[in-house]
């Protein structure tokens, strides 16, 4: 199996949880290959076999830029990664995808939820889920996570992790108004879990990466707050956006997997912070 | 003197609609090309399960004439082209079987016959095969599985699409529909087709709606066994109207009025969003047991025992098509399950490590988990106590609520209906 941006959060776990298990995984990151160059292609090619997994998670996340040469980058990484593909082929292409590929209309979402992206970060995966399936006679997997949390997360995006780095660093926790949205928060182990399951599977399609339970950031804030000795303040400060909602319908994943089990969010909550705290 | 009736087609609405035209005390041609189904039926062998069928058939045996031999249909002065009309998994209608026995009925019938389309087609249809020659009708059948011989017996009224719907119905036609005692209606081809289709979106907006509030009741602590009499009372919905909240559309004939109608407003541009939403809404209820499973159970024990009480997609018939408990089963192929249904066979169950049990509480046996997914009257005999002493665990799904829930209560088992919070 190949991993591809395989220094970046979500890849660790999937690495990691694919070494546990045995399997052969060449993890490649930037520094071994940056897909950004026109040359990758011809690296990658060479590397790869035609009865490979490949999963790319490589990617310019948002906290690295939401502008128009971000998003041209983005893709660039992806048509040299689809110009490899069409040497070597593969036996199964798994994309990470992002649940930005949605608009904010309706709070519940299923894999048929017709994709709406609001930004250009969106608009980019939807662009590289299309790139993906153009390339002919690979088996893809597009997977859709919703907000994805854990320990190591180097992204600072609104949530269990900016929260909790808000929270030891400030002894406070700002919430946008009174934090009323809700939105489904995933263990990035529960991801890889996933994933592994997938790859597994040879599973293809689409699929959203979502517990089916959502809860307001207050929710979430309050959980991260409890894990100090003394609870952070959790404040408020004006909103700049309406109140939006958003639930996944996840019967697709169930169905896919019945006997999953999802690390419930009190519990993640207080993982992350054990190991966190472990790590200084 | 009265007519002779033919029926053409020996599937369920052709086999049912002849058998209570007997009952009515009309000679009636049953007619189906297949030697093998005709050999069955002359057999006492019925392809079909509905209340009180078994018995109309051999009550009027001295009026039903079962048949292979087309030429038959030279006697008759109406036939009902009838057969069941078969839809793929997009509820699209494949014509071409009905299209072939209506042709085979033209030329074996009288040229002063009249000859009424009864299948389910899509507006265009009758006019599209009409002839200058011959008397050719639509008729709207709306027969209930489970309930078709009291539907086919005592019509609303009758739906009668025409070429010229000012030129009264020929004498014979008219005779026997007015045996039935019901208003006549009649209409131009496309209105009837599409009378028909009307009628199905009117019901399955009712549904919708009910699963829509039903949903809303299981997380808020309403009850909609609670709302559904005062929307009974209220004289713009009424007390027939079809609040009772299901796990989605099934059967094929909802699902193939709803394709028409979204294939229609594509073709012509005019807009069915909201039929879509109920697409939408019927897919999402059908997975209600999976997801409440997923939580108590398959989440929680592993390699659990699930017990499934009925397979087909609804009481009184053995249809399986589309029916939320095989796709229920077909998510839950990793698990043990043990299975009853009082006329479906467990050959039909997809998972490989089922039991076929012999009762309902045989099923129940050292299972984790009770789920009645259909709502078979037999079923309503279950005592809770019963069930709680066979099962390991102590959790039941009854979306249609079966059971007495303050009795599953009591027996200490963890209740769970559609439309009221476990």
């Amino acid at each position: 199996m190949v991993l591809l941006g395989a220094r970046g959060f979500i890849a660790g776990a999937i690495f990691r949880s694919l070494s546990a298990q045995g399997f052969s995984v060449l993890p490649l990151g930037r520094p071994d290959l940056d897909l950004l160059k026109p040359e990758s292609v011809g690296t990658l090619a060479a590397a790869l076999h035609h009865d490979d997994a490949v999963v790319m998670l490589a990617a310019l996340t948002p906290d690295r830029g939401r502008d128009i040469g971000t998003l041209m980058k983005n893709l660039a990484m992806m048509e040299h990664l689809c110009a490899a593909l069409a040497k070597t082929g593969c036996a199964h292409l798994v994309y990470f995808s992002s649940d930005a590929v949605y608009g904010l209309g309706p709070s519940r979402v299923t894999e048929e939820t017709p994709a709406a992206p609001q930004d250009l970060y969106g608009a980019m995966h939807l662009a590289r889920e299309l790139l993906a399936r153009a390339v002919a006679g690979v088996p893809i997997l597009v997977l859709r996570p919703t907000q994805v949390y854990g320990a190591g997360d180097t992204h600072n995006s609104y949530g269990p992790n900016r929260f909790r780095r808000a929270a030891r660093e400030d002894g406070r926790i700002q919430l946008f108004g009174g934090g009323e949205e809700t939105r489904d928060h995933i263990h990035v182990d529960d991801v890889a879990a996933i994933s592994m399951r997938c790859l597994m599977h040879r599973r293809t399609g689409t699929l959203n990466l979502a517990t089916g339970r959502s809860v307001s950031f207050r929710g979430v804030a309050e959980l991260v707050a409890r894990q100090f000795a003394k609870p952070a303040d959790i404040v408020s400060v004006a909103r700049s956006g309406p109140v939006t909602h958003r639930h996944f319908d996840v019967a697709n994943l169930i169905a896919a997997f019945p006997d999953i089990r999802f690390i419930a969010l009190d519990e993640g909550v207080a993982r992350c912070h054990t190991e966190e705290m472990e790590k200084g | 003197m009265r007519p002779v009736v033919g029926f053409a087609g020996m599937t369920h609405l052709g086999l049912v609609s002849g058998v209570c035209a007997s009952e009515k005390g009309f000679m009636v041609v049953c007619f189906d090309p297949d030697p093998s189904r005709i050999a069955a039926l002359n057999g006492n062998s019925l392809p079909v399960s509905e209340p009180q069928l078994e018995q109309l058939v051999a009550n009027n045996a001295e009026r039903l004439h079962f048949t292979a031999d087309a030429a038959a249909l030279k006697g008759c002065d109406v036939v009902y082209v009838a057969p069941d009309v078969p839809t793929d998994d997009q509820g699209a209608s494949d014509l071409r079987s009905i299209d072939a026995l209506l042709e085979q009925t033209f030329g074996a019938t009288r040229a002063d016959a009249v000859i009424a389309v009864l299948s389910q087609v899509p507006p265009g249809f009758t006019r599209a095969r009409a002839r200058e020659d011959r008397a050719l009708y639509y008729q709207v059948e709306t027969l209930i599985f489970g309930r078709a011989v009291e539907r086919a017996l005592q019509p609303e009224r009758y739906i009668v699409g025409c070429a010229d719907p000012l030129r009264p119905l020929p004498a014979p036609y008219h005779a026997f529909l007015e045996a039935h005692g019901c208003p006549i209606l009649p209409m131009r081809y496309e209105s009837a087709e599409l009378a028909k289709i009307s009628i199905n979106m009117c019901l399955v907006a009712s549904v919708s709606t009910a699963n829509t509030v039903a949903e809303l009741c299981e997380r808020i602590g309403a009850d909609w066994s609670e709302i559904v009499p005062a929307l009974k009372l209220d004289r713009r919905i009424g007390p027939h109207a079809y609040l009772a909240p299901g796990l989605g559309i099934a059967g094929g004939n909802l699902e193939r009025d709803l394709a028409t109608v979204c294939r229609l407003a594509d073709e012509l541009g005019t807009d069915a969003g909201v039929v879509r939403a109920w697409i939408t809404n019927s897919r999402h209820r059908r997975d209600w047991a999976l997801r409440v499973l997923h939580q108590a159970i398959l989440s929680k024990i592993d390699d659990p025992v699930l017990a499934i009480l009925g397979l087909a997609y609804k009481q009184d018939t053995r249809s399986t098509k589309n029916s939320p408990s095989i796709a229920l089963l077909r998510s839950l192929e990793p698990f043990r399950v043990r299975v009853y249904d009082p006329l479906v066979a467990a050959s039909e169950v997809p998972n490989p490590r089922r039991h076929a049990a012999n009762s309902e509480l045989e099923a129940c046996d050292g299972a984790d988990a009770l789920v009645v997914i259909t709502p078979w009257a037999q079923f309503r005999n279950l005592q809770p106590r019963d069930i709680a002493g066979r099962l390991r665990g102590k959790t039941v799904l009854d979306p249609y609520a079966v059971l007495d829930a303050a009795a599953c209560r009591a027996a200490g088992l963890v209740y769970h209906t559609l439309g009221a919070k476990a």
